[in-house]
């Protein structure tokens, strides 16, 4: 089955054509999609900005990041859900623009980013988390995930507008 | 005069048409400005409202929080209202009919209401009042997400 047939197959769908054909239903499911992207990406943003060294420099890391982790990862789990429900309602139109695919492309390198830090420093936070000023390579993962979400937020919000034929 | 009257003023203004007259990524450019300032904004009241709760953050001092947290918000605010601007006037005759769009005001101004009495008090305490701190946390919350989901629904309706 080609991408193009799976996507018509998912846009058809009783749930696609419910999602877009409710007058409530699509508005709040992009809604939801809103509130767990200030749930995931706003929490994360703190987290990235510490590990820089630009906002609550004088308290230990590991707080933060203990703290904030399981409501960041509720609120990434609600931006996924909505995203895909989404994807289903729009997905014979959304395949056909790149900036959808710049997006997706985005949201690998920032999980693999996100993962290679976690594998690395996430585990041992104990370790090092009470220093003001962090190693560098701590650094550049926060910055690193900083750039590389707001580009995918960036990609998502451009969808509607690089529509045009 | 009427509010569609003033709408159509200023829809029909020079400004409006200066607006009107850049290409459509330029609206684009605005929409974008308008969701970075919403998640400075929105990110900020959750990670203080995760604090108000108990529900982490548990040495963290509130005053400090709060402190580390203002300029986010005063800066998102600052972003959705001119690039809020920039979205409305171009358009603003369609907006006088939506319910949305004036449902969102009002919860503006209830949020922000909120945001500079109950909340700026709560937060320059040490140790609030578990009560108070809970009930402002959800009450901030609840209205700035619904400030948020009425902005969402303006270009449905």
């Amino acid at each position: 089955m080609s991408l193009i047939e799976f996507a018509q197959l998912l846009y058809d769908s009783e749930m696609g054509t419910a999602l877009r054909e409710s007058i409530y239903a699509f508005p709040i499911v992009e809604g939801l999609h809103l509130i767990g992207l200030a749930f995931s990406f706003g929490l994360l943003m703190f987290i990235d900005l510490r590990l820089l060294g630009v906002f609550l420099e004088s308290e230990p890391a590991q707080e933060l990041l203990h703290s904030l982790r399981p409501w960041l990862l509720v609120g990434f789990v609600v931006t996924v859900i909505t995203g895909i429900l989404l994807f289903i309602a729009t997905a014979t139109k959304v395949i056909l623009l790149p900036v959808f695919y710049i997006k997706l492309g985005f949201i690998v390198l920032a999980g693999i980013n996100a993962v290679v830090f976690e594998l690395k420093w996430g585990r041992n936070v104990d370790d090092w988390g009470a220093q003001s000023v962090l190693p560098n390579s701590i650094k550049y993962a926060g910055l690193a995930s900083l750039v590389l979400w707001s580009v995918v937020i960036i990609a998502g919000r451009l969808i509607p507008y690089l529509n045009y034929e | 005069m009427s509010t569609l009257e003033l709408f159509k003023a200023i829809q029909t203004s020079d400004f409006s048409r200066l607006i009107g007259s850049q290409n459509h990524l330029f609206c684009a450019t605005a929409q974008l400005f308008h969701i970075a300032g919403l998640i400075l904004l929105l990110a900020s009241i959750v990670l203080v409202s995760i604090r108000l709760l108990g529900i982490g953050l548990p040495n963290q001092s509130l005053p400090q929080l709060a402190k580390a947290t203002k300029w986010l918000v005063w800066t998102g605010l600052g972003l959705l209202t001119v690039s809020g601007i920039v979205i409305f006037v171009p358009a603003a005759t369609n907006y006088e009919p939506n319910f949305f769009f004036w449902s969102k005001f009002i919860l503006l101004a209830a949020a922000l209401v909120v945001h500079v009495t109950l909340y700026r008090k709560i937060t320059t305490s040490e140790t609030p009042n578990p009560l108070i701190a809970k009930t402002t946390a959800v009450l901030s919350l609840t209205l700035w997400f619904s400030v948020a989901f009425a902005g969402r629904f303006i270009g449905f309706f």
